[in-house]
């Protein structure tokens, strides 16, 4: 039996439109979502009206600071809501939910953009809906990809998961031990103060590109998790040797050349993905699935998917689904569909119970709209 | 496919029989009835053997691949060892290919009814799956799960890490477990270790018995404490175990108040 997706539709419409804010990290998305009566599938899927991001990006060798995002998102979220309705081509009355992510963020961005979102639900007398943030990548992935049950790998900047569902639940499998595989990237750019824009997870790749010699990084599985605090602190000090004060050369061991900053961007990422891979696959063979659907920011590295695709290809009826930097990165469309399918079982928030929260774990969570 | 892997194994293994048992995560198993050099082993089992196979991933780059490979071939022959010499349940190494990553060992377990592999997992999955609620939870489930923990303990007072406690690395025979698959195995002294062992398996619990997950991790634990009360470890188990439980209760809070940014 499948979920009743139409229970609580306005009698005489037949579609529902969501708009989707999010702001947990450096990304302020706003998107807006079409959903017709009935269950999505192939022939009935989700229409994507506007999908409108606007990134705050620092200097090299600076982080984001919470303060200064929350002031950025404070700044542009009017704005980019009123392009993402104008693209979309609706008024604020059309709209049947204001989804915003309720968390796991940073807490000024979030809280900046969610009174944005209570304002407009005020304004317009529309219900509120909080969102998980990695429910709402997740769900766009499955939509997007059509990936029916897969396990996701979650891979951005505050996170990384190895999840599967099971009973209502995206159940977490493998994580990180400590940091997440974005934040070591964006450390190690730091480090070699590499250009944040467009994404410092981009240049590492482009760089890598270059890279040829493989310099030797522990390896740090543990079960399902990993742990990749130690490997940054390692490539970090290499940096620091080759590139700091003591100007210390470093060679190839085989080949005699010289070692260079693209070969430890290219180092870094060999030993991080396939650290990643690893327990993707675990996960796969524990749970006897054949799907694998990436999703986050660093999903959309081409490394990252290619390697998987190598993985998934040696297992039974494999399959491999990921999606392009429009849904990889964090947006606005995610949160209004993972929101609106919310919607329309039933869940919403009441003002008083739209507070954000820095911790938000994937499986407190109850999907409701699934129930296989 | 799976078909290139099977390719690959035979050319290492040219004239033997193979029928494949399960692709895990990192090695692929199956099931011979030729033993390498005698023909008439002092085993349990000796009519069949497993010989597990660690191919090459083509993902890896070649240096990490080969490196890899080589050292978990060699670190699980020698921890499986370890263990006969110790005493604690697990299958017993016949031969090994360290470069190829082959391993020829003791076949254990026995058939669930359903025909699968008699692992935890496999036998906890058939019980909610096929019985009641009340079977679930029934007194030989309890048993089981104290052994295993028991188990853990007795490998955790040898500072021996087992890397990747789920339930499907647990295979049973006769209510007995014993344990499998030493890949990640490592050796330490230190609480901290032990206590991400601990986690790992009660996550690997939560994740995949999710419905009774609370009774098995709380019998699990159980089980861990009495192997630390055990007479043959005396004093110094009871203090172990303090240390470890403590730290556990740190890698947790670790675990779920992470903040997860971004």
């Amino acid at each position: 039996m499948t979920v009743d997706l139409d229970k609580y539709a306005k009698p005489g419409k037949g579609y529902y439109i969501a708009l989707g804010l999010e702001g947990s990290a450096n990304k302020l998305g706003v998107g807006v979502i079409k959903h017709n009566l009935g269950q999505l599938s192939t022939t009935n899927r989700a229409e994507v009206l506007s999908n409108i991001r606007d990134t705050y990006i620092t200097p090299p060798g600076e982080g984001f600071l919470p303060r200064d995002t929350a002031r950025h998102h404070r700044n542009w979220v009017v704005r980019v809501i009123k392009k993402a309705l104008i693209e979309a081509k609706i008024k604020g009355t059309d709209i049947d939910c204001i989804c915003f992510t309720q968390g796991p963020g940073m807490g000024a961005p979030l809280q900046s953009v969610v009174v944005a979102a209570r304002t407009l639900a005020q304004l317009w007398d529309l219900p509120l809906v909080g969102v998980n943030h990695c429910v709402g990548h997740i769900e766009m992935g499955r939509e997007i990809t059509g990936a029916d049950n897969p396990v996701v790998l979650y891979v951005s900047g505050g996170n990384t998961q190895v999840i599967a569902y099971s009973k209502q639940r995206y159940r977490i499998f493998g994580e990180t031990l400590d940091i997440a595989i974005g934040n070591c990237l964006d450390r190690f750019a730091r480090t070699l103060k590499i250009p944040n824009e467009p994404a410092p997870g981009y240049n590492i790749e482009q760089m890598a590109k270059k890279g040829k010699h493989l310099v030797n990084l522990p390896y740090t599985v543990k079960g399902m998790d990993l742990s990749m605090s130690g490997i940054l602190a390692h490539v970090e000090g290499l940096a620091k040797d080759m590139f700091g004060k003591q100007n210390k050369k470093l060679v190839d061991v085989e080949s005699g050349e010289p070692i260079t900053a693209e070969d430890l961007c290219f180092s870094l990422q060999e030993i991080l993905f396939s650290m990643l891979v690893e327990i993707t696959e675990r996960a796969i063979a524990h749970v006897n699935s054949n799907q694998v659907l990436i999703v986050g920011g660093v999903g959309s590295n081409e490394r990252l998917q290619e390697m998987m695709k190598l993985m998934i290809q040696d297992r039974k009826n494999g399959q491999i689904y990921a999606t392009d930097e429009r849904f990889c990165i964090d947006n606005g469309i995610m949160i209004a569909h993972a929101g609106l399918l919310g919607y329309r079982t039933g869940q919403t928030n009441e003002l008083w119970n739209t507070i954000c929260t820095q911790r938000f774990r994937t499986d407190e969570v109850f999907v409701k709209w699934r129930d296989d | 496919m799976t078909d290139r892997l099977v390719g690959q194994v035979s050319g290492y293994l040219p004239n033997i029989p193979l029928e494949v048992v399960s692709q895990g995560a990192e090695a692929l198993v199956f099931k011979t009835k030729v033993h390498p050099y005698i023909e008439k082993p002092y085993l349990q089992n000796n009519s069949e053997y497993i010989i597990k196979f660690r191919p090459s991933k083509p993902y890896r780059h070649p240096k990490i691949d080969a490196s890899i490979t080589k050292n978990r071939t060699i670190g699980e022959v020698k921890f499986m060892a370890k263990l006969s010499k110790l005493g604690i349940k697990a299958p017993s190494v016949i031969s090994a290919d360290y470069k190829n990553g082959i391993i020829w060992m003791e076949c254990l377990g026995s058939e669930l009814p359903n025909g699968e592999v008699s692992s935890l997992k496999n036998w906890l999955w058939y019980l909610e799956r096929n019985e009641s609620e009340e079977r679930c939870l029934a007194d030989d489930v309890k048993l089981a799960c104290n052994k295993v923990g028991e188990l853990i303990g007795k490998l955790h007072m040898n500072d021996m890490i087992h890397g990747d406690l789920t339930s499907s690395n647990i295979l049973l025979q006769n209510g007995e477990p014993m344990l499998i698959d030493f890949g990640l195995s490592s050796y330490s002294g230190l609480p901290e270790d032990k206590a991400v062992d601990l986690y790992v398996l009660e996550r690997a619990i939560l994740s995949t018995h999710s419905v009774f997950s609370d009774k098995y991790n709380q019998w699990l634990l159980e089980g861990y404490e009495a192997g630390h009360k055990s007479s043959e470890f005396g004093k110094k188990g009871n203090k172990k175990l303090v240390e470890t439980i403590r730290k556990l209760e740190d890698v947790r809070l670790r675990g779920r108040k992470r903040s997860m940014l971004g």
